[in-house]
């Protein structure tokens, strides 16, 4: 089975992931994809849901923080600015204190609490995976590629869906028996009517949020996520574990794509020791690779002269990936 | 007419309220004293960091925040006080 392929016999398949250790070619192939995608009529957005994200040095173009930038024709690339989302997600929150309570400031108690709950760790990577949500509820394109963080983050990134979810779920348990003593207490004043639970209605859509971005993450008609590793000892095994994991979350595997190959056709020219050591590891661990992931290899990459930045240099990887197209 | 009218309402209301007042004010009164400390530990789990015991990633929890702004002061005296013997008769 090649990628090509698999393109071809899932088209349902929309939502399109890289994973992989860090430095692999997570960008890399999450470009080459979104050029091979755009050149074949598909309207594509490509966007980055790392904090350090690179997708502004593949494409030689600042887009961080500038939403859906046009790349090339159907080809949209687009960096989220975590620190502004958050910024002005206080803003808003600020604003709706002052607008609900009719207050000039806000209570120096509730300010403090403001900037504190920004500085935690977990606002960015809340604040990114919100705004995931927004970018796909809105379903303007035809595909999706994520340019994952890092294993560790994704993993992360994909239990806080679970977690999220089971946390709101059991709150929103609580809200609910507060309103039947509500509802009590009304009956017996024979109050006949009772106000709306502004935050039961709130929760109710964190809930519905969380569990779109996570149904996404997890659909197997809709989701193709694929594996990045080199044929190095590390890597293989990372790959594996990783691989477990995430099959537990129910993501939906689809293949592994080798990158970093040495082409094979250098070995018969007159090279040094050094690289013919480089070339024996090599071989070793394809065939450690072909044993272990035994017919879920879909592209065998090869090293590129040169770094891969440009369009030129993401055409050329997307043949190698792809084919011609 | 209208004057017969309006005394006999007012004896049925009469009548109503203290029927309520008999058998279900203090359940009310209980209902509504159970949602007030659910109330508290709604913002407990929610809001729990302000007094130091972090339980929700904060972006969420911040959604929550303009809806509880009144509750906040009571809540945290409520939270923070000390307690004894008599705690209990209340």
């Amino acid at each position: 089975m090649s990628l090509e392929k698999i393109f071809e016999q899932y088209p349902n398949r929309r939502y399109i992931m890289f994973g992989g250790k860090g430095g692999l070619g997570k960008t890399t192939f999450s470009a080459a994809t979104s050029y091979y995608l755009a050149k074949k009529g598909h309207k594509v957005l490509v966007f980055s849901v790392d904090p350090q994200a690179s997708l502004t040095d593949i494409f030689q173009r600042d887009i961080f923080g500038k939403g859906p930038t046009e790349i090339m024709p159907n080809l949209y690339a687009q960096e989220i600015d975590a620190d502004r989302r958050v910024k002005a997600y206080q803003d808003e929150i600020r604003q709706k204190i002052r607008d609900m309570y009719g207050m000039e400031e806000i209570p120096e108690e509730i300010e403090s609490y403001i900037q504190a709950a920004a500085a935690e760790p977990a606002m960015e990577e809340s604040a990114i995976f919100d705004e995931v949500v927004d970018i796909v509820v809105k379903a303007e394109y035809d595909y999706y590629i994520y340019d994952l963080v890092p294993l560790g983050h994704a993993l992360y990134y994909l239990s806080m869906a679970s977690v999220y979810d089971a946390w709101i779920g059991k709150i929103t348990g609580l809200r609910e028996q507060m309103r039947e003593y509500d509802q009590v207490a009304a009956v017996m004043r024979r109050q006949k009517e009772l106000d709306e639970d502004a935050i039961l209605n709130e929760l109710l859509y964190i809930k519905d949020r969380i569990n779109k971005s996570s149904s996404i993450l997890t659909d197997k008609e809709k989701t193709a996520f694929f594996f990045v590793l080199t044929a190095e000892e590390m890597i293989i095994k990372d790959t594996q574990k990783a691989a477990q994991l995430f099959a537990k979350f129910d993501v939906p595997l689809s293949g592994y794509i080798i990158n970093r190959v040495l082409p094979a056709e250098l070995k018969d020219k007159n090279i040094p020791d050094y690289l013919k050591h480089r070339f024996e590891m090599q071989d070793h661990y394809l065939e450690v690779i072909d044993k272990q992931f035994a017919g879920e290899i879909l592209a065998s990459v090869p090293e590129m002269e040169r770094d891969v930045t440009g369009l030129p240099m993401i055409e050329k990887l997307a043949k190698t990936m792809f084919g011609d197209f | 007419m209208a004057e017969d009218e309006r005394k006999r309402t007012g004896f049925f209301q009469a009548v109503k309220e203290f029927v309520y007042g008999v058998a279900a004010h203090d359940s009310a009164r209980f209902a509504l004293k159970t949602r007030a400390s659910m109330e508290h530990l709604f913002i407990l789990i929610t809001m729990g960091d302000m007094l130091g015991v972090p339980i929700l990633p904060p972006y969420y929890s911040l959604r929550l925040l303009p809806y509880v702004v009144p509750q906040i002061s009571t809540w945290k005296r409520r939270m923070l006080r000390e307690k004894d013997l008599t705690d209990a008769l209340a």
